[in-house]
């Protein structure tokens, strides 16, 4: 009688059921470490995001401070602008699904664009209690009107000097640069700018600003660092962006007499647009979330006179250091939920310019959908 | 500049001279010095901040004395006592932490994403990656000072029944600053691992090797220096971070005696002294001094990397196609 051979087969393999272990704790300590930043995102939303959707029936009354109904009426506009937006988007996707085709464009826009308007004009004071009044350090129901419009107006300040110098400099490296020295030289400044912690900058606008120049915390001083923090980012995403760009099209612009400073002007940098945009975009979300070099250079208080101004030399807070400054300051008694309220809208924040990002990123750029359908 | 003679540039500057000026000439002209100055202004800007500090970091270490400033354990701004042991100590030991349990774990998570995951779930996993690493700073330093700080106040007393502790310090810190850099060190992993040429893992397991062979004895060998590269950025990250650090330190300027004891660090000493010191004295100085510290953290990360980056790029050119 023989004895019947084993078969052999791949599970039999000398430490395959090790194997096998080792890969299952892979994949949970992985699943696991998303798991943790998932569940922290939804608790922030939860936690605040009550704050952020108690509309009130009985209208807020305005404060008297100069700006405020304009500063009011731009948050409607924004925040029924973006529920309009959202709205949209579902019934788009719902008449996909039912109808199989999208909704026409010339009808959806329009009605976004009402829905913000109408937001702004009439429900002006009945948006949350929270988004629309002034903090208080020491008594309850201190809210983040001001800190939203400087966040804002940070945004826009940094992008005003990131935009021209970022894509100045990405399009002189990418078409432009002949010294092959000062290019070098450029990447390596590039480089030590993306290193640098963000306290050395905020030291350096102290430095400059406060020191130097008497300027005092102002929000110049702050979008100013901001934009240098950002530099890197805008330069590194846009030359890729502009590289990217067929040759061929730049090749059919000159061969009709335009000079290489019209093609670039006219046809690359419209071409990368999108790419660009999201570079931008993306730096938008930093300055949303920055704090320590702000805190050194824009100062940590809203003084009530000043909250809705636009004049850039004045100081004041955004929400990231209002979130600092409240939980290591702070002495209201609901500085839990202020916090919690401020963390929720920074996340909501930050979340919008990511998606808004992405999308961007989809449709231009290096792999983007717009360069796969011209080189077909 | 003077190197800028390519047959390029030439071509189009020659009929320049002969034709009439036009505004067409002019502007472009105008655009061309205004992309140089674009070019020089970043560079212009990263000597002045280099410069700015060094300067105001100098008159520090003239101040105190350099051996002062890097050996004395007492940080004592108001006595005009300036040992930095304390401030240095924090912030390599809570980086160094976040090394250990922050993007060691990350590096081996990106291994499963870029390896084992399906494909569906890959995307899904880096895009949730990236929202995590841009969620600010700031908003993880309060979910740690309201769950972590007594969390770790419990762990203490666990460890050690005897002693009260208010659960700030090391140990806190060093979590918290995992956390946050796991995401960015896993986002520049990945990207390192996705480079790989599909021809090493077929040509592994075409001679028999199993997935987590091919993944550990192929995908990581192959794409170490990217790796490391990503962890020196997470190191560096950890070593520059404030505001979050700030809340859950403690804020106690002298040496910890363990984890769980409040301690400082460079940038918390200078985000909390910059208020009070008053600008161009002693006080307000050495916080420059120590700031040359974290300079130097991160441009040893740069030349590291670029170091790392040329030498594989080398690597790779030798190789026949």
């Amino acid at each position: 009688m023989s004895v019947a051979e084993p078969r052999l087969e791949r599970g039999m393999r000398n430490g395959a059921s090790l194997e096998r272990t080792l890969r299952l704790s892979l994949a949970t300590g992985a699943l696991a470490l998303a798991l943790l930043y998932v569940s922290g995102l939804i608790y922030l939303l939860v936690r605040g995001g009550y704050r952020l959707v108690a509309f009130t029936s009985i209208a807020t009354p305005l404060a008297d401070i100069q700006g405020e109904p304009m500063a009011r009426a731009g948050l409607a506009a924004i925040v029924f602008g973006s529920f309009g937006w959202v709205a949209s988007s579902i019934a788009n996707f719902a008449s996909a699904k039912i109808r199989g085709a999208y909704l026409p464009k010339r009808f959806t826009r329009p009605a976004v664009v009402a829905i913000a308007l109408f937001g702004a004009l009439l429900l002006r004071d009945h948006l949350p209690r929270f988004l629309i009044a002034l903090p208080s350090e020491t008594r309850a129901g201190g809210g983040i009107g001001p800190e939203i419009f400087n966040t804002l107006y940070f945004a826009v300040l940094s992008t005003s000097l990131t935009l021209p110098v970022g894509v100045g400099a990405a399009l002189y490296m990418a078409r432009f640069a002949h010294a092959k020295k000062f290019v070098g030289l450029l990447r390596t400044a590039l480089d030590t700018l993306a290193s640098l912690p963000s306290i050395v900058y905020g030291l350096f606008g102290f430095l400059v600003f406060v020191v130097q120049m008497k300027l005092g915390y102002s929000l110049f001083a702050g979008a100013f660092v901001l934009a240098l923090l950002n530099l890197p980012l805008v330069v590194g995403v846009a030359e890729e962006s502009l590289r990217a760009v067929p040759r061929e099209l730049e090749e059919a612009s000159l061969a009709v007499g335009a000079t290489d400073v019209q093609t670039a002007l006219y046809v690359t940098i419209p071409y990368a647009w999108p790419g660009i945009l999201s570079a931008l975009v993306l730096s938008i979300g930093r300055v949303f979330a920055e704090s320590a070099p702000l805190i050194m250079t824009a100062g940590t208080t809203i003084s009530r006179a000043t909250a809705y101004s636009l004049d850039p030399l004045r100081g004041g807070e955004t929400l990231a250091v209002h979130l600092w400054y409240v939980n290591s300051a702070g002495l209201a008694p609901d500085k839990a939920d202020v916090s919690a309220g401020t963390a929720a809208t920074l996340v909501v924040l930050i979340l919008l310019t990511n998606i808004v990002a992405a999308r961007l990123a989809r449709y231009g750029g290096a792999t983007g959908t717009r360069l796969q359908a011209a080189t077909k | 500049m003077n190197i800028a003679a390519t047959a390029g540039p030439k071509a189009e500057q020659e009929p320049r001279e002969h034709g009439p000026i036009t505004r067409v000439r002019v502007l472009d002209g105008v655009i061309r010095v205004a992309l140089v100055g674009c070019g020089a202004f970043v560079l212009i800007a990263t000597i002045a901040i280099l410069l700015f500090l060094g300067r105001a970091g100098v008159r520090g270490i003239q101040a105190v004395g350099i051996s002062q400033l890097i050996s004395g354990v007492l940080w004592k701004p108001e006595a005009d006592l300036f040992g930095g042991l304390p401030l240095i100590v924090g912030t390599f030991v809570s980086a160094i932490g976040a090394v250990i349990v922050g993007a060691i774990p990350a590096m081996f998570a990106a291994v499963w994403a870029n390896e084992f995951a399906s494909k569906a779930l890959c995307p899904l996993y880096r895009r949730t990656m990236e929202v995590a690493a841009a969620i600010p700073s700031v908003v993880y330093g309060w979910l740690a000072l309201v769950y972590l700080v007594p969390a770790m106040e419990s762990l203490a007393h666990v460890i050690r029944p005897n002693q009260t502790t208010s659960g700030e310090g090391l140990a806190a810190a060093s979590l918290l600053l995992g956390i946050m850099i796991a995401p960015t060190v896993l986002l520049l992993s990945l990207d390192s691992l996705s480079r790989v040429p599909s021809a090493l893992r077929d040509a592994s397991a075409a001679l028999g090797g199993s997935p987590w062979q091919t993944a550990m004895r192929v995908c990581l060998p192959h794409s170490w220096r990217g790796i490391v590269i990503a962890l020196f950025f997470g190191f560096a990250r950890a070593a520059g971070e404030t505001m979050a650090v700030q809340m859950v330190i403690g804020g106690a300027r002298k040496l910890p005696g363990d984890l769980f004891s409040p301690t400082t660090t460079i940038s918390t000493q200078i985000v909390m002294d910059m208020q009070n010191a008053m600008p161009n004295t002693t006080g307000s100085n050495v916080l420059f001094s120590m700031s040359l510290v974290l300079l130097v953290v991160s441009v040893v990360v740069v030349l590291f990397t670029r170091g790392l980056t040329r030498q594989g790029r080398q690597g790779r050119s030798r190789r026949p196609a």
